[in-house]
């Protein structure tokens, strides 16, 4: 074991110095339209700090794209930013986050609030124990954002169709949405976020466990969304980041390490920890 | 084996896995096979004894569900009634019945002569046979002066000899409290065909009696059900309450650990003490009545209680959190996740433990001696507050009692505290399924 350890370690050795000596973001972090802003974010598990020292825009109408090795804290960042890390009693966040310039963790932004107008799509399906329908209109439904039953219909049937299930499930509504294969039930949940209208849609690895042509209509949502929305994608798969961000950010080991237009960053990446990630080259 | 730090590693398969494999392969299913033996081994032993003890109870408690009547001719003569012709029904109600049917008691058995000898005579019948020649008086007041016949209930040691075919060989009849004269009476009523074996409904209909024949579980029955209804009432919400609270929202902190661990503690305290907790604050403080559901059912619940909530937590720990989580990030707020995400999918498992803790409640006998729910009981309880006592406790009564004719009613009573608990379970089963349905 011991020896394994220091033959690896050797290789990125070089690596682990420029990490350490790691102290700004490469790039810029800001954009000139911000919908979301995060500034000097930190977030503890206990006594593990998971995010040091992050900051952050999040752009109107624009997808970003964060990428990472595994355990960087890319899922811990993205969940700071509709607080859903506040029902893990161990996890601390400090630091500045905003949306539309307004605090994001002082009392006047109701988190029930918060989650509706930013909404989040897991890593890991999660439909809920009800009907397809009752799934899709389960958002709209708590925040009483239809009136009747045709305009419930109609967020329903169209939320389906914009995530490219409603062909497949046309027929079968009333089915439970445990009943989908994996893939439908992750077009079944972000037909669910789209279904509450949120301004800010946060996706973790949305495309995992789906398959190129769902994962294809994913990414053609995701274009489309833009228009109307500020997108953050996590994701591991460097042709999705390339093909549907403008921005790209790079995390490593809790830091944000480089921050830029996805163009940039793939062709020609600032830091050596970049470039050795995105070029496979990185342990 | 292969030395761990051994560096030169093997990328290629080892040739020789599959025969080792395959070696191994008989041992596994062997073991699989032993334990498959053991399983089935353990049902079957846990089934045999099952069927021997409900066998046994059956067996012992069936002959309950059935009363011997014996036909009398009545006459219905005023003088002895004591009764004018014509008389009100309120005059009917309080003639002299005892005195009617000794007499014919007696022309039926003119030999009868000495005071000891009537005595033994009268015994025969049921000391509730005036009232079925009353009711049939009072059904047709203008019989009054003829004479009618009527079947009226028979005594428990004529009605068992009777139900187990002694009457019919009379020369061995053993383990009977009537004399040898009572039997030669009691075949020629059998010879005359003046027996007759039916339904108990009496068992049904009444509440505790001194007398075998007319002692019936429905006084028991319904205070179980009131004291159940109490229990159920009081812990299912309360348990179903604190569960949420503490999985849910509470803090998890050294307060909600400690209330944790109390709960767990009161769940082990043995019943009794729940009863003497009854006594002490609901009795002699709270000054509800002493023998009533009321009482019974607090008491119960504070021990049904921590089954419960323990029941419910783990019901509700077992829901997976990307559920939550998935509420949660469509803006439900937390009462909201429970309440439509969380508490559907726990159902089953706390409608399980409910009814595991009400199934103890209603077996359970320690806690409701303390506060007086051990007392005779004649009349049929209609509210909560009325004396009552429960099943187990009247079989526990009962089986104290002399008579040999209370053996079949404690079985008889042990079957219907059975009934009653499958049905229960079979209400938990049916709401399990319909939660179930709804994924
Ligand atoms: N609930 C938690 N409690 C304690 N530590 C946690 C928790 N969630 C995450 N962590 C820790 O925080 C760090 C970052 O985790 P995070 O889930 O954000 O990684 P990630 O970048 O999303 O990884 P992946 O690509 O594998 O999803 C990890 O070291 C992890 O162990
Ligand atoms: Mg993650």
């Amino acid at each position: 074991m011991n020896t394994q350890t220091t033959t690896s370690g050797s290789g990125t050795s070089a690596a682990s110095d420029a990490f350490d000596q790691l102290k700004e973001t490469v790039g810029d972090v800001t954009v000139t339209d911000p919908k979301m802003c995060a500034r000097n974010v930190d977030v503890f598990y206990g006594d593990n700090q998971a995010i040091y020292d992050v900051s952050l825009d999040i752009g109107n109408n624009e997808v970003i794209a964060m990428i990472g090795p595994s355990g960087c804290g890319k899922s811990t960042f993205l969940r700071c930013l509709n607080r859903m890390n506040d029902s893990i009693p161990s996890c601390r966040v400090s630091g500045d986050m905003s949306l539309d310039g307004e605090d994001l963790y002082s009392t006047s932004l109701d988190p029930v609030l918060l989650r509706a107008r930013v909404g989040m799509v897991f890593q890991k399906p999660n439909p809920f124990a009800k009907s397809i329908y009752d799934n899709v209109a389960y958002g709209p439904r708590i925040h009483g954002l239809a009136s009747n039953r045709a305009e419930l219909d109609d967020i329903v049937i169209s939320s389906l169709q914009k995530a490219g299930l409603h062909e497949e499930v046309h027929d079968r509504l009333d089915a439970p949405g445990t009943s989908l294969s994996g893939g439908q039930q992750q077009r079944l949940c972000i037909a669910r976020t789209i279904a509450v209208s949120p301004e800010v849609i946060l996706m973790d690895e949305p495309c995992s466990a789906l398959d190129p042509i769902a994962t294809a209509r994913i990414e053609e949502l995701i274009d489309e969304l833009r228009q109307n929305y500020a997108i953050a994608i996590v994701t591991h798969s460097m042709q999705q980041a390339a093909r549907v961000s403008q921005r790209t950010a790079y995390f490593h080991l809790g830091k944000l390490v480089e921050v830029g237009s996805t163009n940039n960053i793939f062709t020609n990446p600032q830091h050596e920890l970049t470039e050795n990630y995105i070029t496979g080259r990185f342990g | 084996m292969t030395n761990p730090t051994d560096d030169s590693k093997q990328v290629a398969p080892r040739k020789d896995s599959t025969s080792i494999v395959k070696r191994t392969l008989a041992r596994r299913y062997a073991a699989e096979k032993r334990f498959r033996f053991y399983g089935a081994t353990a049902i079957a032993i846990s089934l045999l004894f099952l069927v021997i003890l409900l066998g046994s109870i059956l067996v012992k408690g069936l002959p309950a569900f059935t009363e011997t009547q014996m036909l009398i001719d009545v006459t219905l003569d005023a003088k002895t009634l004591g009764v004018e012709e014509g008389a009100s029904e309120q005059e009917l109600r309080s003639a002299n019945y005892n005195a009617l049917i000794k007499k014919s008691l007696r022309e039926m058995f003119p030999e009868a002569t000495k005071r000891k000898q009537k005595k033994e005579l009268y015994k025969l019948v049921s000391t509730s046979a005036e009232y079925q020649v009353r009711d049939s008086l009072i059904a047709n007041p203008s019989q009054i002066g003829q004479t009618i016949k009527v079947w009226v209930l028979a005594d428990d040691e004529l009605s068992a000899l009777y139900k187990t075919g002694g009457l019919t060989d009379i020369a061995n009849v053993t383990h009977t409290r009537l004399s040898e004269q009572q039997i030669t009476w009691a075949s020629s009523l059998n010879e005359q065909s003046r027996l007759k074996k039916q339904f108990n409904a009496t068992f049904f209909k009444n509440g505790d009696s001194r007398e075998p024949e007319q002692a019936g579980i429905r006084a028991a029955l319904m205070g179980s059900i009131l004291t159940l209804l109490i229990t159920f009432l009081l812990s299912f919400p309360i348990a179903v309450a604190t569960a949420i609270y503490l999985e849910e929202f509470a803090p998890k902190n050294r307060w909600t650990d400690l209330i944790e661990v109390n709960i767990n503690n009161l769940a082990a305290v043995p019943s009794i003490v729940f009863g003497l907790l009854g006594l002490a604050v609901f009795i002699n403080f709270f000054e509800l009545p002493r023998s009533a559901p009321v009482v019974g059912g607090i008491v119960l619940s504070l021990m049904t209680l921590p089954t419960i909530i323990i029941t419910s937590r783990a019901a509700l720990k077992a829901v997976p959190p990307s559920i939550r989580e998935a509420g949660r990030g469509l803006g439900a707020s937390q009462l909201q996740v429970v309440t439509h995400h969380v508490l559907p999918l726990a159902m089953p498992g706390i409608l399980t433990g409910t009814i595991i803790g009400l199934a103890q409640a209603l077996g359970e006998t320690a806690p409701l001696l303390m506060i007086g729910m051990v007392a005779f009981i004649v009349d049929i309880p209609t509210s909560v507050t009325d004396a009552a006592t429960v099943l187990p406790v009247q079989v526990f009564l009962w089986a104290d009692s002399p008579e040999r004719a209370f053996l079949e009613k404690t079985s008889a009573a042990i079957l219907v505290l059975l009934v009653f608990l499958i049905v229960m379970n079979a209400a938990a089963v049916f709401l399990r399924k319909h939660f179930e349905r709804r994924w």
